[in-house]
């Protein structure tokens, strides 16, 4: 079946692309479109034409959680992206997982695999930890696999914002926020921190601010903060005598 | 034109994520969800719904995007009708509520400051609706910008603006073909 007056064909396109077209009426005309290909043409230049008037519209930023829900919908619908091989420290889908879980949870589950971790992969222990939390989703992950060395991990790709930088800042228990530089737009970052390695106490907090480019000029965060988590330390290497713990 | 660029690398994501590329989809995110998240908020309203409505066209558009056809229609506008379709399924409006002149006023201003550097779509198909909704009677202007950009029904506009029913259809029928006149006149002066 089709709409044959082409009258009624035109107006009943243009108020489907204006959204007067609604209800019943609405669904109907969807299930013409299916099987009628001069009725979907004329569809897409009412499209064309009208949907420019958006750019009048002012852009507003919905919350991050809807990035984080649209990533674990589509979750199966990718091809293997996952690092399974790199164990659960590198499982980004793992992270994910958790960015979506509330920080209690998270910090629960958090203590609870790292003791699963000492007692897997005991060769590979990362000294310290940190989750970087944005209202409760998991955004950055920084461990410490050695000394004098942090690994910086995005949960997700990051929106690079144009002439401006993500910085990396550690603000002891006590004390006045310094910089560890800026990190990478995309995938991991690697920092060499010989002389930090005291300041990495518990209560020891880190943040990423934005910052233009380069970096903030005056060596003091400017910009607002993206995400931040709290240090937690690894425990002591246990032996495999714990294993039953969990 | 850098809008043209623009289109361009929207174009190039979208291909990416016909073959299951999610970083390119994380791109095309970043890219748009601010301008498509503000299509929605304006006809939802209620930003929870409208959070909800850019989740779902997200999703939409990561499975469907192995059939976007560059050659049919410019990636924003793609996205963008399947952002206003989602929104106009899940409206809820019991009863809408009148708002007072002033407010129609900010609604309606919009923003004048976008500059073709933050245009998405392509300046050429904007210059021409701009132009041709400029000629429209005012009252056709006015129906026809609350139904697209609030997303009200004919008789929604009708309560709104406190006129009769029949009134309203006629001013957005009158309107549309109007401006389908007008923007058929712009396409055939520059072919």
């Amino acid at each position: 079946m089709r709409i044959i007056n082409p009258e009624l064909r035109g107006r009943l396109a243009s108020e489907y692309v204006l959204g007067t077209l609604r209800g019943g009426a609405r669904r109907r005309f969807e299930q013409f479109l299916k099987s009628d290909y001069a009725l979907r043409a004329e569809v897409a230049q009412w499209e064309t034409h009208l949907t420019p008037l958006i750019e009048r519209l002012k852009p507003v930023a919905p919350s991050a959680h809807v990035w984080a829900n649209i990533e674990a919908r589509i979750g199966g619908a990718s091809t293997a992206t996952s690092t399974t091989q790199a164990g659960w420290l590198g499982s980004l889908k793992f992270w994910r997982g958790l960015g979506v879980a509330t920080s209690l949870v998270a910090s629960v589950l958090f203590a609870a695999l790292l003791t699963l971790k000492s007692n897997e992969v005991p060769s590979a222990d990362p000294v310290m930890m940190a989750v970087l939390e944005d209202q409760g989703v998991a955004r950055m992950v920084i461990e410490q696999p050695k000394s004098g060395l942090l690994m910086v991990k995005m949960v997700k790709p990051w929106g690079v914002v144009p002439n401006q930088s993500m910085e990396l800042w550690v603000i002891p228990k006590d004390g006045a926020p310094r910089t560890l530089g800026v990190i990478n737009d995309d995938g991991e970052t690697k920092i060499t921190m010989p002389d930090m390695e005291h300041r990495l106490t518990d209560g020891t907090v880190f943040a990423i601010t934005n910052e233009p480019k380069g970096g903030s000029p005056s060596g003091k965060p400017t910009g607002s903060i993206m995400c931040k988590g709290t240090i937690a330390r690894m425990p002591v290497k246990a032996n495999t005598k714990q294993r039953g713990q969990i | 034109m850098a809008d043209l660029e623009l289109n361009k690398k929207l174009a190039a994501l979208l291909s990416r994520c016909g073959i299951g590329d999610k970083k390119a989809f994380a791109s095309l995110y970043e890219a748009t969800n601010s301008k498509l998240f503000a299509v929605s908020l304006r006809i939802v309203r209620e930003r929870h719904l409208a959070e909800e409505a850019l989740q779902d066209s997200f999703v939409n558009i990561w499975k469907n995007a192995s059939t976007y056809a560059v050659a049919k229609s410019a990636p924003m506008t793609w996205m963008a009708a399947i952002v206003r379709n989602r929104s106009l399924d899940i409206v809820r409006r019991p009863h809408l509520e009148i708002q007072d002149e002033e407010e129609y006023f900010t609604l309606n201003l919009e923003d004048e400051r976008a500059g073709p550097h933050e245009q998405l779509t392509e300046g050429r198909e904007a210059a021409q609706i701009e132009t041709c909704m400029k000629a429209l009677e005012a009252d056709q202007r006015q129906t026809i910008s609350l139904a697209f950009f609030h997303g009200l029904s004919h008789s929604e506009v009708s309560d709104h603006l406190g006129r009769p029913l029949g009134t309203i259809k006629t001013h957005i029928r009158r309107g549309l073909l109007k401006l389908k006149n007008c923007l058929d006149d712009h396409v055939g002066g520059l072919a």
